[in-house]
């Protein structure tokens, strides 16, 4: 929508505006749940299972029950609820077996955190352990033993996911598109090789956190740390089948989601702890720990790639495969391995396609969504890969992308046709590589190298990614005028965790309204009472879908609003402009009412009044996509795509594996930028999200499958002492057409890409030809010389491992 | 916190002795509270009682004198170490190893005698302090006795330090000032971390020494070498002194090759 | 229980607190003063930094009773005469306000570090926060934020730049 607007013609869209949020977050007052207390609020603490895989053979709360200040305790035998994003696979506490090692076994709530915590203590489980099933590839085998025997049992959401009954597979996601073996046959060169790269979780600063108060007649409400008011409330309305009506969700400011918080998590538990306890408010804050343990993470990903090239370079088939290690629950993971499938091949065109994306149970942490939705995971390995390829066909690696990036005509991997209004992917890519001067050393490198020893690399790639949505993904804006004549914008689907995209949406309307910023409140704070519908906030779709639903809003409001002034000036709505103080006579400003004299009704001088509250509504609904086949994922899933690319230059220690990285360049084509800050704000943060992925973080464990980096201590990310030296940030801007005057969205795509090209850059530093992230000292080290690698998730060894303490 | 303990702030040694005399081993030491409080957290151990050391009146400071050289107190923080005039101008190892130690927060409370008595191997003032032939003073309500630095440290986690005692005091001689030499930690991450594997090294009329820490279940103290001494040999001499473990933060191989990167590294630099 | 009296912000508190309790949630549940962040508890993450007696510290690990007799600055007193800070308000210019969650915890570092070092370098800088994590912003818009405080913020011509 208005995508064609020449930036000089904008007024608020493009340009910087300080964060409307900044304010109450910068004195201590922006209230998160984390900080919510009530009156008679009670602490919930969970037993958590110290096996990866056992028999629940007897939960003994009898201790526990008769400990002064326990209100509630439940085991999970007591509730009978089950879970799941698209395969209903979860129960709230484990029924019988638990499956992962921190899995929540029986919960308490009572009056302090300190009793919680000892009741805790004090109930005693029986287990019967079983040996765990830890590795993808180990479950994928036929003789497996099954980490969901009645997987046959379980709902699904059937036509869109497809879960192999007496196996560990949750999802077998297929790409089939052209003649894959035909394309092998006529290619010149056939590269294979797998890559790999562990789970890993969001860590947002503020752990997930709810408090519940489940009160007569069922009438419930939730206070949480989430990303979406209605995709928790629909969630839980339908584990506990209870009408929408019934249930309140409200999400204040949220420290951080990454689509961690993309779910439904720990609502239903203390639901039922506060239904126990006959209505009492419950709060559960887990700690950092439970953080990484109890809650979910990332998928771990196995990926293997055979791409046949053709003697002129160009890419002709590839074959894909793709073991998503989901742990003990599918959660988001069979769409991760459907969206992943459709999507595995960057942003390059192949022409004949074969993908095989699997969702594996284990007996680890479960996956959920997270920022990129499986595409940094895979792009690793593509970026990578293509590498790998340019080296084998003797062409430069750049070159080699340029040739087989997607152009307009191109088809993507589910048969879309590529347009000009696609995005741009070469001008990414030639942005990228003139800042870091690719293709060669500069006089100032080579004497950086000389001056300390370290090799100097470079390397540039590139990345897209498309929202993951439903075919039905839709959103609602509800603008407000205020008896004084300011603007209230009521809109959930930009919930605030971090982005920032309700200043954007106020851009939006103030430019599409000719309405100044300062007359503009939106409200941080989400409820599903009071809130238009919204998906979810994810999917790097926020600010383009609401934003359009605003434009709609605002059109509609000033629709009305003519109407009402066009009979209070004898005049026609079509002779009438407005701006911020009111709506005028075209070329006679004296001839107007003002926006305070409409806003709830215009009353005439005798008293005879027409009109009423103005209130605009718009929605939008995502156009003509389309379902995707089962069995070939043809069709058209993908709204939009942005489309960016890397290039970083990296210096490495020769001796020791260590590396700087000197510069990043990343180039995104956003469509158009509607808050400068913010775009920048993400690409920066998301970068280094990207670098932490890459470098440094991984959950580990040892062979019984307990998790041996359960906090800061070893589950490092980075700091600000982990910043690359310098970074140009660069944007595109090939309009969508179907966003707010263009805008694509670029929440995700920072973090995509960035790891593979790092470990492109190290690899054209000092050889080191690492496969598998993170990309640690020790790592690159090993790959110099060639020696083995380390053990990827699993450590070899039976018991914990003795640490060295602190 | 898990536990349930009683907070004691004595404003006396003589009251602080006899706490840790009553109590023995439900007692312990309250300095920073930067190693103690996250174990207490983590149900790691169940003090019934804490005596804080920083509202002691007659515990020494830091100080420096031509006779004593160095002394530093269980109150002093690693920040006021890297303050301080004295340590800046005659033992600068001390401010290149205390700068590596965790974050800033972290140096604001955590002290050096604690570093010491928390006894990890992986403790950064342990391997500049070895070098610097530093020695300790323990009291208790028996008495008080001095022993070298060395002699502390018996396992992980592990001191000569009976429940009843207090490391009173850390004595780095003067005849150490003035000594040349540094301290390269390998971590995981610039920012900040523990010590994956680390080295002291200090030089001092004509004579190296070198200790290494998170190489083996205490700090490690090599012998002196001359200073002529090839740093290859050094290498040698470290390897079969120390035995590094494979964990999840590094393998005992990249440990192994790391010393010995530093060690050469080290004897370059001073 | 101990009764303890401090000052938070210049106001002096008096209470009954538990021994065990941790100064970041005697603050947060007893005074309300719930500016300051539990992120991590263990004193990795920053996000509870208080400045105590002039020091920058996390408070997950500084006892409420130890801190009797104590001044303690936290968030909620950054503010100068009902407006925001220089500090803050270079905050909001340079967008380093993402979640918020980190940043009570990134001004009070900050303060500490303005106090003692006036016109840190961005090496300075870094070090000053590194105790203090942000997953949101990826640190450089609030490194900005001080070197514009402290007026060496070199111009920019553009936040993002159009190719």
């Amino acid at each position: 929508m208005y995508e064609t607007i020449n930036p000089t013609d904008l007024k608020y869209v493009g340009k910087k505006i300080n964060r409307v949020d900044s304010a109450e977050k910068l004195i201590g007052a922006e209230v998160f749940t984390a900080d919510y207390t009530f009156p008679g609020m009670l602490h919930a603490q969970v037993k958590r299972s110290p096996h990866a895989r056992a028999k629940i053979l007897r939960v003994n709360t009898s201790k526990a029950e008769k400990l002064p200040g326990v209100r509630a305790i439940l085991t999970g035998d007591e509730l009978d609820y089950k879970l799941g994003m698209y395969v209903v696979d979860k129960d709230i506490l484990a029924k019988g077996v638990v499956r992962y090692a921190g899995e929540g076994v029986a919960a308490v709530a009572a009056d302090t955190l300190a009793i919680a915590k000892k009741a805790v203590d004090l109930i005693a489980v029986e287990y019967e352990v079983l040996p765990p099933l830890l590795d993808p590839l180990d479950a994928i085998k036929k003789d497996a033993s099954l980490v969901h025997p009645d997987l046959g049992k379980y709902d699904y959401l059937a036509g869109v996911f497809a879960p192999q009954p007496g196996t560990n597979i949750a999802h077998h996601a297929k790409v089939r598109k052209g003649d894959v073996e035909k394309g092998f046959r006529e290619a010149h060169w056939i590269v294979e090789r797998e890559y790999s790269n562990p789970q890993v979780q969001h860590v947002a600063m503020e752990t997930h956190v709810c408090i519940v108060v489940w009160g007569p007649k069922d009438k419930v409400t939730i206070w949480t740390s989430e990303q979406s008011v209605f995709l928790v409330r629909k969630l839980f309305c339908h584990t506990f089948k209870l009408p929408h009506n019934n249930v309140r969700v409200i999400i204040p400011c949220v420290g951080g989601g990454f689509g961690g918080k993309a779910g439904l998590f720990l609502e239903p538990l203390v639901a039922c702890l506060s239904k126990e306890t006959g209505g009492r408010p419950v709060k559960f804050y887990p700690s950092r720990e439970e953080e990484f343990n109890l809650l979910p993470c990332r998928s771990a990903l196995i990926q293997r790639i055979k791409t046949g090239i053709q003697e002129n370079g160009k890419i002709i088939a590839q074959k894909t495969e793709m073991f998503w290690d989901t742990g003990a629950y599918a959660d988001y993971a069979v769409n991760v391995t459907r969206a992943t499938a459709y999507s595995c091949s960057g942003p390059y065109e192949i022409p004949n396609a074969w993908v095989d994306g699997y969702t594996i149970y284990t007996n680890k942490v479960y996956g959920t969504a997270y920022r990129g939705f499986g595409n940094v995971e895979f792009s690793w390995g593509v970026e990578r890969h293509m590498d790998l390829c340019a080296r084998i066909t003797g062409m430069d690696p750049l070159e080699f992308r340029k040739i087989n990036a997607l152009k307009p005509g191109s088809l993507t991997l589910t048969g879309e046709r590529i347009t000009e209004h696609t995005g741009n992917i070469l001008k990414c890519m030639e942005a990228v590589s003139n800042s870091v001067h690719y293709g060669e050393i500069t006089e100032e490198e080579k004497d950086r190298e000389n001056r300390t020893g370290m090799k100097i690399g470079k390397a540039v790639g590139c990345l897209q990614k498309a929202p993951a949505i439903p075919t039905n993904t839709g959103t609602a804006v509800v603008l407000k005028m205020n008896e004084d004549g300011t603007l209230n914008i009521n809109s959930s689907g930009t919930t605030e965790i971090g982005q920032g995209s309700y200043t954007a949406l106020m851009q939006i309307v103030a430019e599409r309204m000719n309405f100044p910023l300062e007359k503009i409140y939106v409200s941080i704070d989400n409820d599903s009472d009071k809130d238009p519908y919204d998906w979810l906030t994810a999917a790097s779709h926020g600010i383009t879908m609401s934003g359009d639903a605003a434009i709609l809003a605002v059109e509609d409001l000033l629709e009305k609003a003519y109407s009402i002034a066009a009979q209070a000036l004898n005049a026609d709505s079509s002779d009438l402009v407005n701006d911020g103080d009111g709506i005028y006579i075209k070329g006679h400003p004296e001839r107007h009412v003002t926006w305070k004299e409409i806003a709830i009704g215009y009353t005439y001088p005798n008293g005879n009044s027409i009109g009423g509250p103005l209130i605009g509504t718009g929605r939008y609904i995502a156009q003509g996509l389309t379902n995707i086949s089962l069995e070939t994922s043809q069709g058209l899933p993908a709204w939009k795509w942005t489309y960016g690319s890397y290039g970083i230059i990296v210096e490495v220690d020769p001796e020791t594996g260590m590396y700087n990285i000197i510069k990043v360049a990343g180039a995104f084509d956003v469509g158009r930028v509607i808050n400068p800050q913010g775009v920048r704000g993400q690409i920066l943060g998301g970068m280094v999200q990207g670098m932490g992925t890459a470098m440094c973080e991984g959950f580990i464990y040892d062979s019984e499958g307990h998790l041996l980096n359960p906090s800061f201590t070893d589950n490092k990310i980075p700091t600000a002492m982990d910043l690359p030296e310098a970074v140009d940030v660069i944007v595109v801007e090939t309009p969508f057409p179907h966003g707010p005057y263009g805008a694509r969205g670029v929440a995700e795509h920072p973090m995509i890409g960035f790891c593979g090209v790092l470990g492109n850059a190290i690899r054209d530093a000092c050889g080191a030809d690492l496969t598998h992230m993170p990309m640690r000292w020790e790592d690159v080290w090993r790959g110099m010389n060639h020696m083995e690698s380390l053990d990827k998730w699993v450590r070899k060894g039976a018991a914990m491992c003795e640490t060295l303490g602190k | 916190m898990l536990v349930d303990f009683k907070y004691f702030a004595p404003s006396q040694k003589e009251e602080l002795l006899n706490l840790l005399n009553d109590k023995g081993e439900k007692a312990k030491i309250f300095a920073g509270g930067t190693d103690l409080l996250p174990d207490i957290r983590a149900g790691l151990i169940f003090p019934s009682a804490l005596v804080d050391v920083k509202k002691i009146q007659d515990l020494d400071g830091i100080s420096f004198s031509q006779n004593q050289g160095l002394s530093i107190g269980p109150a002093v923080t690693i920040n006021q170490l890297l303050e301080n005039t004295h340590v800046k101008e005659r033992y600068p190892i001390l401010i290149k190893a205390g700068k590596q130690l965790a974050s800033h927060q972290i140096r604001n409370r955590a002290t050096v005698l604690g570093n010491l008595s928390n006894c990890s191997p992986c403790a950064d003032m342990a391997p500049p302090l070895l070098c610097l032939n530093a020695s300790i003073v323990i009291s208790s309500k028996q008495g008080t006795r001095q022993l070298p630095l060395k002699d502390f440290f018996i396992g992980t986690k592990k001191s000569i330090l009976k429940p009843t005692e207090l490391l009173e005091r850390v004595i780095i001689p003067i005849d150490m000032a003035d000594s040349r030499g540094s301290y390269l930690k390998l971590k995981r991450i610039k920012g900040h971390d523990l010590a994956i594997v680390s080295v002291a090294l200090v030089k001092k009329r004509g004579t190296i020494r070198i200790a290494i820490g998170s190489a083996a279940p205490t700090p490690v103290i090599l012998r002196d070498f001359d200073i002529n001494t090839k740093f290859n040999d050094i290498c040698d001499e470290a390897v079969n002194a120390i035995h590094p473990i494979d964990d999840l933060r590094a393998s005992a191989e990249y440990r192994m090759h790391m010393v010995k990167v530093f060690i050469e590294r080290l004897t370059k630099e001073a | 229980m101990m009764t303890i009296t401090l000052k938070i912000n210049g106001k002096t508190y008096t209470r009954d607190v538990e021994e065990n309790k941790t100064l970041l949630r005697f603050i947060r549940e007893d005074l309300g003063f719930t500016g300051t962040k539990e992120g991590c508890g263990a004193g990795e993450c920053g996000a509870c930094t208080v400045i105590l007696n002039g020091k920058a510290v996390n408070s997950c690990l500084v006892l409420a009773v130890e801190a009797d007799g104590s001044e303690v600055e936290t968030v909620e007193g950054e503010m100068q005469n009902g407006s925001l800070s220089d500090l803050q308000k270079a905050f909001e210019r340079n967008g380093a306000v993402h979640c918020g969650f980190c940043t009570p915890g990134m001004l009070m570092s900050i303060k500490a570090l303005l106090r003692k070092n006036p016109k840190p370098t961005v090496e300075e800088i870094k070090a000053g926060i590194e105790g203090n994590f942000c997953r949101c912003s990826g640190y450089t818009q609030i490194i900005e934020s001080v070197l514009d405080v402290t007026g060496q913020l070199p111009q920019r011509k553009e936040e993002v730049r159009h190719v």
